[in-house]
């Protein structure tokens, strides 16, 4: 069955580049989400397998949303998408309870495995 | 990765992003310490670097790189505190424009502009790095 994942980005581009990387590769992208507000809503009503959140985003910063949604469920399973520079952010979202990591640009090899990781990951 | 499809979705975004931050420009014209209108030119800043660093167009990234950082020093700062500021931001604005107008006329990656990112790195102050967990090797064919 294919892993459900939930991707959000302010940026219509990423989102739709992380959707041509992993949908070949067995993963099903079954909600976007453009702000730190909406992925929280999103997430609730689709309950996917897996969320990349972009830190950076409107309403609400990507590691608000990942507090308020592991607050909701402890089991989420959360990928961070980062950029250059952003490593203070990266370590305050992994410590907040985020699984992992992706780095933008992307290298689709790593989007996979690093997302496949996640996927495989008991919480 | 289609070049042409997402070179179409980079100029369609991007040329959204730069209106929307010319609008904010204007609103910190009038009231430097407009923290709302700081933080939306900084996101849209940070998306530009993203999209711009997908495609190769390391002008774009490298750019708007050095504003985000500026951005980040005013943001945590609470304001733009600096005379140069505002200036630098229009330039910063008029470097990005004249990127996508390069792209969009010749199809391929703008010329970058080592004067206006020189500027923005003089009084740019560096962030710490942080060492993150390993990234994942190749997946296993």
């Amino acid at each position: 069955m294919a892993v459900r994942v939930l991707v959000a980005d302010d940026a219509r581009f990423m989102r739709q580049l992380i959707r041509e990387i992993i949908e070949p590769e067995g993963f099903e992208v079954v909600g976007e989400a453009a702000d730190g507000r909406a992925v929280v809503e999103e997430f609730t009503r689709l309950h996917p397998d897996i969320v990349t959140m972009d830190i950076v985003m409107p309403k609400r910063s990507g590691i608000d949303a990942v507090r308020e949604i592991l607050a909701l469920d402890a089991t989420a399973k959360i990928a961070m998408v980062s950029a250059l520079g952003q490593e203070a952010l990266v370590m305050e979202a992994l410590q907040a309870g985020a699984a992992d990591y992706i780095v933008k640009p992307f290298k689709p090899e790593a989007v996979i495995a690093t997302l496949k990781k996640v996927a495989e990951k008991e919480r | 990765m289609d070049p042409v499809k997402y070179r179409n979705l980079f100029l369609e975004e991007a040329t959204e992003h730069l209106a929307e931050i010319g609008r904010a420009l204007l609103e910190l014209e009038k009231d430097p310490r407009a923290g709302e209108s700081l933080d939306l030119v900084f996101r849209l800043v940070h998306s530009l670097k993203g999209m711009g660093a997908s495609l190769g167009y390391d002008a774009v990234s490298t750019l708007a790189h050095r504003l985000e950082d500026r951005l980040g020093g005013w943001r945590a700062r609470g304001g733009i505190d600096d005379a140069d500021g505002l200036p630098l931001l229009f330039r910063g604005l008029e470097g990005l424009e004249r990127m996508v107008r390069e792209v969009r006329e010749t199809c391929g990656p703008p010329a970058p502009d080592p004067e206006l990112v020189a500027a923005l790195g003089a009084a740019a102050e560096p962030a710490p790095r942080k060492k993150l967990p390993p990234q994942p090797a190749r997946v296993a064919e």
